[in-house]
């Protein structure tokens, strides 16, 4: 079988685990890689009951869901994006030590240029820092292949395997070949003999970190062969990876003559110091291209044997993503005559609420409470999602955004240092992704805090995913501790506003932890019927008199 | 060995204009026309009400590029006036505009319409369209989007009966009765320029 598909970078991705016969496929939302797990989501429901696909609560919950899966000798697939590979650190990094028994693919998307990111960090670097393979595409067809690679080699070497994304493949749309799909049938559980592996107590742990480097020659030796050494009589020469070896291998074809520099394709880490010998021999310069962290520039650049030039240098601008245009001057190709149009002020249209949007009149409400009280200048911690939006002008009603879940955390500290009032404003996923702890915490802490849960009943910002909170946020909240006269449920609506800000006045005034459930669903999740199917279901379950009832605070 | 010539697209809008989709369409058509085609998009944050951009690019042989640079466009394509204006530094000298006159302005410093207007009028080549006007007089509200696409379709190697498939394809989902709209919408934009003007 031989298909030709056309998809995102990122689905290919997606298609490739399905055809490499995924038992499930795991993650938490996050652009640019949201649509690489929604793709073999939709293949896996068309398939039938033999597979799974779950979204987790966060990103560590994902990977170990994929571990546990990997236990039981299927392959899995985890999805997520770079900032999302913190939060799995703990469960990536050690699983290098376990290793694995059915093959178990990590997706990572990267965001160079922060399109929808708070940073740029660089996976690749993650997966050196675990001693573990990385798998670097440059194209649509490659997010296939290397993805199908990827599972052999996991399984070959029993090691998790990254396959690392950048936003510019994850969104590039173009055909690829797909091959025969294999169905979910694992390799059998752990052996008796080998679950000591899987118990990192110290004994185990250092006996298997040995394990693990020694496994590092045939991880080289395995991306060695995607690596590329391509030979040319010039003695300037051109390291890329990734989408700078897409960039450059596109540049060879408009402009013939750059042929003649001899390249050092990356598509695999780690690297083979042979192989970086081989090519520096051959050249008295290298420029080198690769997305986010300058990686391979410093390994070439330490080697001492010809001088290397990209972000270090200044000759790549040091932060941001690659373009044509980037890879062009560093190579000091001229520009492209172009079209000028005439000189007129061009304001940004920035993105914003969907009109009607619920986030907005909790915002409003906040707002007034706090003028109420008499503290208008109070700052406020948000978290991040389409309420993050407040941040900026008109309602510059937040101060603080940092990661997933930060803000119950950081209204906390502020409070212990005596800020008052101290407020945090977290939406419903992110508050199940790792708001949960942090709320425990602030009980604990005795501080006196107001939680503004903004429950949009989705994963708005990409796309509208359930929230694992689903119906359950003030449930969740009672259960970590809150008193239950201390924790208000209310709908953010203009009609509303007056008892909305009279019950944000209250919980400001309280002790202790405070929390305040805005609760509407998303515009967008409510125009496609997202929760429709679920909503009907909750009515017929409330409707039945055997069933427990909702608890309500 | 001589220079591949790689041909550029690119399209401009607000967040729900229906840009990504447009995209799609052009990059279908120019597949089943036996080019290479590839296509990039931004999703996120860009979603909500921003500044969308799409681009598509082709040739005869595969690319790998899904980015094109300043004046790397043959084509750029606006459904938003004051969206067209930011891109058209992507035009080659050769290249060609087509953009709906009708504004989305539900922001803060939108310039005066009528400076906008006069701005891309002043781009040599340029094709404004009274996308409301048209979507008047053919009773569809949506026909904006697929007239720009059947007027930017003159400028682009794919025979008509291509697009009129591909189109007729995305839409089938939701009953004939709206493809029969969006193809006369595309026709409609494709008989607003004279026979021969592409050249
Ligand atoms: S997508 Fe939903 S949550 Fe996000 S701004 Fe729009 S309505 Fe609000």
């Amino acid at each position: 079988m031989n298909q030709s598909t056309l998809a995102l970078g990122v689905e290919a991705v997606g298609c490739a685990a399905f055809d490499a016969g995924i038992k499930g496929a795991f993650g938490y939302p996050g652009t640019p890689s949201t649509e690489g797990f929604e793709h073999v989501e939709a293949m896996i429901h068309a398939a039938g009951p033999d597979r799974v696909a779950q979204w987790a609560s966060n990103e560590k919950v994902a990977f170990d869901l994929a571990l546990g899966m990997s236990y039981t000798g299927h392959r899995a697939l985890v999805t997520m994006k770079h900032v999302g590979l913190n939060v799995a650190m703990d469960a990536y990094a050690n699983a290098a030590l376990t290793g694995v028994q059915g093959g178990l693919v990590v997706l990572v998307a990267d965001d160079p240029g922060m399109h929808s990111s708070q940073n740029e960090q660089d996976s690749r670097k993650l997966a050196e820092f675990a001693w573990l393979p990385c798998l670097e595409p440059s194209t649509v067809q490659e997010a296939y292949d290397f993805t199908l690679r990827a599972f052999a080699l996991s399984e070959a070497l029993q090691v998790p395997v990254m396959v690392r994304l950048v936003t510019r493949l994850a969104h590039c749309r173009a055909p690829f070949q797909r091959q025969a799909t294999l169905p979910p049938i694992g390799v059998g559980q752990v052996p008796g003999n080998r679950v000591q592996d899987w118990v990192l107590i110290p004994s185990n742990a250092r006996r298997r970190y040995v394990d693990l480097l020694a496994k590092q020659p045939r991880m080289r030796e395995a991306a060695a062969e995607l690596n590329r050494l391509v030979p040319g009589t010039a003695r300037r020469g051109v390291a890329a990876a990734g989408l700078g070896r897409a960039y450059f291998t596109q540049l060879i074809l408009e402009y013939p003559e750059l042929a003649a520099l001899p390249r050092l394709d990356v598509a695999a880490y780690p690297l083979d110091p042979a192989t970086e010998e081989a090519f520096l021999a051959q050249v008295d310069e290298v420029l080198v291209f690769e997305e986010d962290y300058p990686l391979l520039e410093e390994r070439l650049g330490l080697r001492g044997r010809a001088r290397v030039r990209g972000r270090l240098d200044g000759a790549v601008p040091r932060t941001g993503e690659l373009s044509p245009r980037v890879l062009k001057d560093a190579l000091g190709l001229g520009a492209l005559e172009h079209r000028t149009a005439p000189a007129l002020d061009l304001p940004v249209r920035a993105p914003r609420f969907c009109e009607g949007c619920g986030h907005v009149d909790a915002y409003e409400a906040v707002q007034e409470a706090l003028r109420a009280i008499g503290s208008p200048e109070a700052r406020v911690f948000g978290d991040i999602g389409c309420y993050t939006l407040a941040a900026q002008e008109p309602l510059s009603a937040i101060h603080g955004v940092v990661e997933m879940g930060a803000s119950i955390s950081l209204a906390v500290g502020a409070a212990l240092a005596g800020q008052k009032p101290a407020v945090a404003v977290i939406g419903d996923s992110t508050f199940a992704h790792s708001g949960l702890p942090a709320l425990l915490t602030a009980v604990e802490s005795g501080a006196d805090v107001t939680v503004v849960i903004l429950d949009n009943r989705v994963v708005g910002m990409t796309g509208q995913q359930p929230s694992q909170a689903l119906d359950q946020v003030e449930r969740l909240v009672l259960g970590l501790g809150v008193p239950a006269s201390q924790v208000q449920v209310l709908t953010p609506l203009p009609s509303k506003h007056a008892e909305n800000v009279a019950a944000t006045e209250a919980a400001l005034r309280a002790r202790g932890t405070s929390v305040l459930v805005f609760r509407r669903e998303c515009i967008q999740s409510l125009r496609r019927g997202v929760l429709k199917e679920h909503d009907r279901e909750l009515r017929e379950r409330q409707a039945c008199p055997t069933c427990v009832p909702e608890v309500q605070p | 060995m001589s220079a591949t010539r790689i041909h550029g697209i690119v399209l401009a809008g607000v967040g729900g204009q229906g840009i990504l989709s447009m995209a799609q369409i052009l990059l279908e058509a120019l597949r089943r026309s036996g080019l290479h085609a590839l296509q990039s998009e931004i999703h996120g944050m860009s979603q909500r009400g921003g500044s969308v951009q799409a681009q598509v690019c082709f040739a005869d042989t595969p690319l790998t590029s899904p980015l094109i640079e300043e004046g790397g466009a043959d084509l750029l394509i606006a459904l938003e006036p004051l969206e067209a204006l930011r891109y058209v530094s992507m035009l080659r000298i050769s290249g060609h505009l087509v953009t709906a006159e009708d504004p989305v302005a539900d922001m803060e410093g939108y310039p005066p319409l009528e400076d906008v207007h006069r701005a891309l009028r002043a781009v040599r080549g340029a094709h404004l369209l009274d996308t409301e006007s048209l979507a008047r007089k053919l009773a569809h509200k949506q026909a904006g989007g697929m007239a720009i696409l059947g007027l930017a379709s003159r400028f682009l190697p794919v025979p008509e009966e291509t697009w009129r498939e591909v189109i007729a394809q995305r839409f089938e989902a939701k009953g004939a009765r709206i493809v029969e709209k969006n193809l006369e919408a595309f026709s409609a934009g494709r008989q607003l320029l004279p026979e021969g003007v592409e050249a």
